[in-house]
């Protein structure tokens, strides 16, 4: 009664003329993303994506409290249930929670501070989704479609 | 850039975003522990009194333990692959250093302890030439 398909008719504000603004391009910076997306990688966004893509998806966004542009995976989508801080957390119908695919010891290793993501700002509503990161064109090795990550923090049942 | 590059590149920039590392390192760390390990094994040796000695040994050993652990600090988090390029002995020196380190903690030697310093102004000249003074102090080393 929770699950997903009761909120596909959630829209993001803004309007289709606002979405085909753009961007349609970006480049990635920070590590949070590795391996599946390396800082400085070019990549193809859908901005006229207007609700929470699929879990696993690759979502850009206005990151809360400081409106930066952010990329992280979809974990959880309005509705779900996820595992947090020894509880369980329901997202409401218009918000997903986001999260890096990178985990902490492999940002510190690489150099990098813990990852911002969900666990810090927590949901993110979609009014804040800019589009889906799709594809990936530079650099010219790894040029292709994002695949779909397994990062999935939703609870069965 | 090439004109082909420039028109593909994005004008968007979005963040995998994730906290940056304080992002200071400075061999003077370093340096400053290991003089304080030549001082006091001139101590050591200008005493008579047996209860001073000993407390030197053991000052001596914890000053020894931070020099080992400010240059493991560099070596593991301020030097990158590509610093390689600059200094190609890069971790024959740090291994040098930190092995040098643990020849004082078990020596009295003033000899030891000055080719510790010698290797540290090595690790120094490095961290110079691979630009560590503009990237990783504030505003560049004082004075």
């Amino acid at each position: 009664m929770t699950g997903s398909r009761r909120f596909r008719g959630v829209a993001r504000p803004g309007g289709l003329r606002g979405r085909l603004a753009g961007p349609w391009r970006v480049a990635v910076a920070d590590g949070s993303m590795r391996p599946a997306i390396e800082p400085g990688d070019w990549l193809l966004v859908d901005p006229t994506t207007a609700r929470w893509p699929r879990r696993g998806s690759v979502v850009v966004f206005r990151e809360p409290g400081s409106d930066v542009l952010a990329i992280k995976r979809v974990a959880a989508r309005p509705g779900d249930w996820i595992r947090f801080a020894d509880g369980r957390l329901q997202m409401s119908g218009d918000e997903a929670w986001l999260l890096s695919d990178a985990s902490d010891a492999a940002l510190e290793v690489a150099g990098f501070g813990p990852a911002v993501d969900s666990r810090r700002y927590g949901p993110v509503p979609v009014a804040a989704l800019v589009g889906r990161a799709w594809f990936r064109y530079w650099p010219g090795r790894s040029i292709g479609r994002l695949p779909r990550g397994p990062r999935s923090d939703v609870l069965a049942g | 850039m090439s004109p082909l590059t420039r028109l593909l590149a994005p004008k968007t920039v979005v963040r995998a975003h994730c906290d940056l590392p304080c992002g200071v390192y400075d061999p003077e760390q370093a340096r400053i522990e290991a003089e304080s390990v030549y001082r006091v094994i001139q101590r050591y040796a200008a005493s008579e009194d047996p209860t001073f000695r000993t407390r030197a040994i053991a000052i001596k050993e914890r000053q020894a333990d931070l020099v080992k652990h400010h240059l493991d600090v560099l070596w593991h988090d301020y030097f990158k692959p590509e610093h390689l390029e600059t200094v190609p002995n890069l971790h024959e020196l740090f291994w040098s250093a930190t092995k040098q380190v643990s020849t004082v903690k078990a020596s009295t030697s003033l000899d030891d302890a000055k080719k510790l310093l010698d290797l540290i102004d090595e690790v120094d000249a490095a961290w110079k030439a691979t630009g560590g003074p503009a990237k990783t102090r504030v505003a560049g080393r004082p004075g």
